[in-house]
């Protein structure tokens, strides 16, 4: 095939216990989105990291057009053009954005000395190009939220002006608002001739951008194909390798009286204002919103993290005062945060003491934990949700995103709290785990507990929730019942444009 | 067998276990002393104290602090229980101020970092020489010497043929072993130690957690302090002070991580027998007391260098300055 600019032959890559990636051979044209899925632990991570250099394959050949090539370190594949958007993050939290976005290669000024003026400017337009001027280029990463810091890591790459991008699931992270930017961008960047290696899990998405379509499993190549020459249900076949049929799936059933109620409850920073919401027994209600409209702070102060700025919030009838983690926890209510790394998993312990981390108090009330119990319970755990471990004595660090993810969800399953708060439940999950953790949410609500979900995918809201509530800049803007609203209707609200909420 | 094997190398104390075997078998071979009864009693007795103060000061290193005051505060302990008992107060009694001094120390500690938010270094530096100031104050100056006989058989008293302190420092072991390894409060130190925010979103009371151990390394330098000042049969208020570096040294060289969330009690009391093996055999050697420091300055360094290249072997897979991703 002509113009293309990347081949991989054969590449072969081990972890102690898994064969990551078994003879794949790959190859990128250029002016291409070449999409790589698979389910989680499939390699997709593995072979990016490979073809950026971060990874060095125990064998196989890389190619770059005509000519053989083998990177010792990521910093010789930027060297050749090929930058990444990875699917964890990389920026350094402390150092601003500018800071990150030229880190290590700062632009001088005529004495020598970093041109600060320069390199923020240059960011700035950067972040422009991307449709998010909004984000002020001399903070801290660390005061920014997650799609923020992914719009950022985009930036940084798009600034080596790369032939070739890797994306790792670039949008898990974003909301609707940006993903259309970053559309945008990369069919620019399509144009321009540069080549789009592209991982995610969302079908929908590969329509709308990819020209061609490789599919993985357990290390191996399925097969390459061109978008429009498949459907979703054979890729998704492709993938898991078994037929899957439906996607959401909710069973009747019927709300007994009121679990959690907040009145005009506030945070103390203004993210939240106001907001009145209920949740009943058995009930799944979604949160929709676009980022940085409050979702998450909304979580965080129910859940104990950030103190209650005024109003009033309620458990099981029971008016919270002062809340922690510790508390609320105790009163029956647990949570799935946004962000794995950063606040759910403790990444270089193992599959078993993460698993337990919030239940061990409950499993051995009596001080003493037995090792034997854990072990069972945690087994137990990991087949249920199919972690993909050799082991669960395994480091999270070292489980691919999707089952680090699972892992989290193992963790608050076995604290089998009545109310859970899930906050984007199944980011970086793959297809068949995603209908399976839909599977689990509609069990646990039809065993009576109730459920909290914020996701920025919006045909997961509208699929799973029995209401919804739409927040925009802090205060809920709207609320429906089950199919009283279409997606665009949703859409609309949580842009703050649109009509009166249909109230019940 | 191939299995234990195989945990015992991905152990974080795993160089610890080899270095503490090479010292032991090159100290069998060199030194024809080294290998009696008596004097591998004598090691272990020397080595009491070093391992009690060391078995506290792990707790407070797995949660990604550090505790500087151990050594200055069991000398406090055993300046104000030298006092208690000059001043006529009955044993058991002087015992539980002790500890309870010790505990004291270690809420302060807490309260610092956990509260006030002061780094740890830092602010348990300052407490080393508040505790070691008060010491002074305590004894005006003084050195007191004998003490009751029901009081100093704590420190040199037999059962069998075995000296109490050996004993004590093993029970002490055990306890916070099974602390440790087998209560949730344990698990809370580890998970505090490895993420604290994760510990924050997992429902950990992540003050109480980080209260407990300094309180945890404050009761066992209270416990280190009485047993070295019955073991003198004397008290003076800078007789803690060497203890407090060769502590951090001891618990560092058992494989914990200063980063938190790695490691343990089975390292730690490697980490502190090596240290002691060292200077036994230094001076069953008659190796000068002048020379003694730098060698034991050289096997920490190499025994921390063998630790944290293992660490890194570990990591080789992502072969980038940037944090790990996925
Ligand atoms: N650093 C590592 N050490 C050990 N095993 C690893 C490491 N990185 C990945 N693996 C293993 O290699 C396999 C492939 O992982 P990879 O991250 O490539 O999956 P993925 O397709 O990106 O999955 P996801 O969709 O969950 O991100 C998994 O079984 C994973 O556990
Ligand atoms: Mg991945």
């Amino acid at each position: 095939m002509d113009n293309v600019i990347l081949t991989t032959r054969a590449i072969t890559k081990e972890f102690p216990g898994v064969k990551a990636l078994d003879s794949v051979d790959f190859d990128l044209r250029s002016g291409e989105v070449h999409i790589l899925v698979g389910e989680n632990g499939a390699g997709k991570s593995t072979l990016s990291k490979v073809i950026l250099g971060a990874y060095i394959p125990e064998g196989g050949e890389i190619y770059l057009g005509d000519e053989k090539v083998s990177f010792k370190s990521t910093r010789d594949a930027l060297q050749r053009g090929i930058a990444a958007v990875y699917q964890e993050f990389t920026l350094i939290p402390y150092l601003n954005v500018a800071q990150n976005i030229f880190f290590n290669r700062e632009p001088r000024n005529k004495y020598g000395l970093i041109d600060h003026k320069k390199m923020e400017r240059d960011a700035k337009k950067l972040l422009e190009s991307l449709n998010c001027d909004y984000i002020n280029v001399k903070l801290p990463t660390k005061f920014l939220s997650v799609a923020e810091q992914q719009m950022v890591e985009i930036a940084k790459a798009l600034s080596f002006n790369p032939r070739i991008m890797v994306f790792d699931e670039p949008t898990a992270t974003l909301s609707e608002r940006e993903v259309e930017s970053l559309f945008r961008r990369i069919k620019k960047l399509k144009e321009s001739g540069i080549g789009i290696i592209y991982v995610s899990h969302r079908m929908q998405e590969f329509k709308h951008i990819g020209d061609r379509i490789t599919v993985l499993r357990d290390g191996k190549k399925i097969a390459t194909v061109n978008i429009d020459e498949v459907n979703d249900m054979e890729l998704v076949n492709m993938m898991v390798g078994r037929d899957i049929s439906q996607v959401y799936h909710r069973s009747e059933n019927h709300f007994t009286g009121e679990v959690l109620r907040t009145e005009k409850l506030s945070d103390k920073k203004g993210r939240v204002k106001e907001v009145d919401i209920t949740l009943n027994k058995g009930e799944i209600v979604g949160i929709a919103g676009l980022v940085g409209a409050g979702r998450t702070e909304l979580a965080r102060l129910i859940f104990g993290i950030d103190p209650i700025g005024g109003g009033k919030l309620f458990i099981k009838g029971k008016e919270i005062k002062d809340n922690s983690p510790v508390k609320i926890v105790k009163e029956g209510v647990g949570m799935v945060c946004e962000d794995r790394k950063r606040m759910g998993l403790a990444l270089n312990h193992s599959v078993m003491w993460n698993t337990v981390a919030v239940s061990l108090k409950s499993f051995f009330p009596k001080l003493l934990i037995s090792h034997k119990k854990i072990v069972e319970i945690v087994t137990d755990y990991v087949k249920q949700l199919r972690v993909a471990t050799p082991d669960i004595y395994r480091a999270c660090k070292n489980l691919s995103g999707g089952n680090q993810q699972k892992v989290v969800l193992a963790k608050w399953l076995s604290a089998n709290t009545d109310i859970m708060i899930f906050d984007e439940p199944t980011r970086g999950i793959d297809v068949g785990a995603k209908m399976e953790i839909y599977a689990m949410m509609d069990k646990l609500a039809t065993e009576g507990k109730s459920i909290l979900m914020i996701s920025s995918e919006l045909p997961e809201v509208i699929g799973m929730s029995d209401r919804i509530y739409i927040m925009n800049n802090g205060r809920i803007v709207g609320e429906c019942k089950r199919g009283e609203l279409s997606a665009d209707q949703i859409g609309a609200l949580m842009l703050g444009v649109g009509g009166d909420s249909c109230a019940s | 067998m191939k299995k234990y094997m195989e945990t015992l190398r991905r152990s974080q104390s795993f160089y610890s276990y080899i270095g503490l075997a090479l010292v032991f078998i090159i100290a069998s071979v060199i030194v024809k002393e080294f290998l009696t009864f008596d004097n591998i009693i004598t090691v272990l007795r020397q080595g009491s104290i070093l391992l009690i103060l060391s078995t506290g000061l792990t707790a407070v290193i797995l949660t990604g602090n550090m505790d500087l005051s151990v050594g200055a505060s069991s000398g406090l302990v055993g300046c104000i229980c030298a006092q208690l008992l000059r001043a006529g107060l009955p044993i058991p009694l002087v015992f539980l101020i002790g500890l309870l001094a010790g505990a004291l120390v270690g809420v302060f500690n807490g309260f610092l970092v956990g509260i006030v938010k002061l780094p740890s270094f830092v602010a348990t530096y300052g407490t080393n020489w508040v505790v070691a100031g008060l010491s002074i104050i305590i004894m005006h100056g003084d050195i007191i010497y004998g003490l009751p006989k029901g009081f100093t058989w704590f420190g040199t008293g037999y059962v069998g043929p075995i000296p109490f302190i050996i004993i004590f420092a093993l029970v002490i072991v055990i306890i916070a072993y099974i602390l440790l390894q087998k209560t949730t409060l344990g698990r809370d130190i580890y998970a505090y130690g490895s993420n604290k925010d994760a510990a924050l979103f997992s429902a950990v009371p992540i003050k109480k957690t980080l209260f407990s151990a300094f309180i945890m390394s404050g009761l066992t330098a209270a416990i280190a302090g009485m047993l070295m000042t019955a073991r003198l049969n004397a008290a003076d208020a800078t007789m803690g002070d060497t203890y407090g570096l060769q502590t951090v040294a001891a618990v560092v060289v058992g494989g914990t991580s200063m980063l938190g969330g790695e490691g343990g009690i089975t390292g730690t009391v490697i980490g502190a027998m090596l240290l002691t093996i060292i200077v036994n055999v230094m001076n069953l050697l008659g190796i000068s007391s002048f020379a003694q420091p730098m060698v034991v300055g050289f096997v920490i360094v190499v025994m921390v260098l063998f630790d944290s290249y293992s660490r890194r072997k570990q990591n080789t897979v992502v072969r980038r300055k940037q944090p790990q991703t996925n």
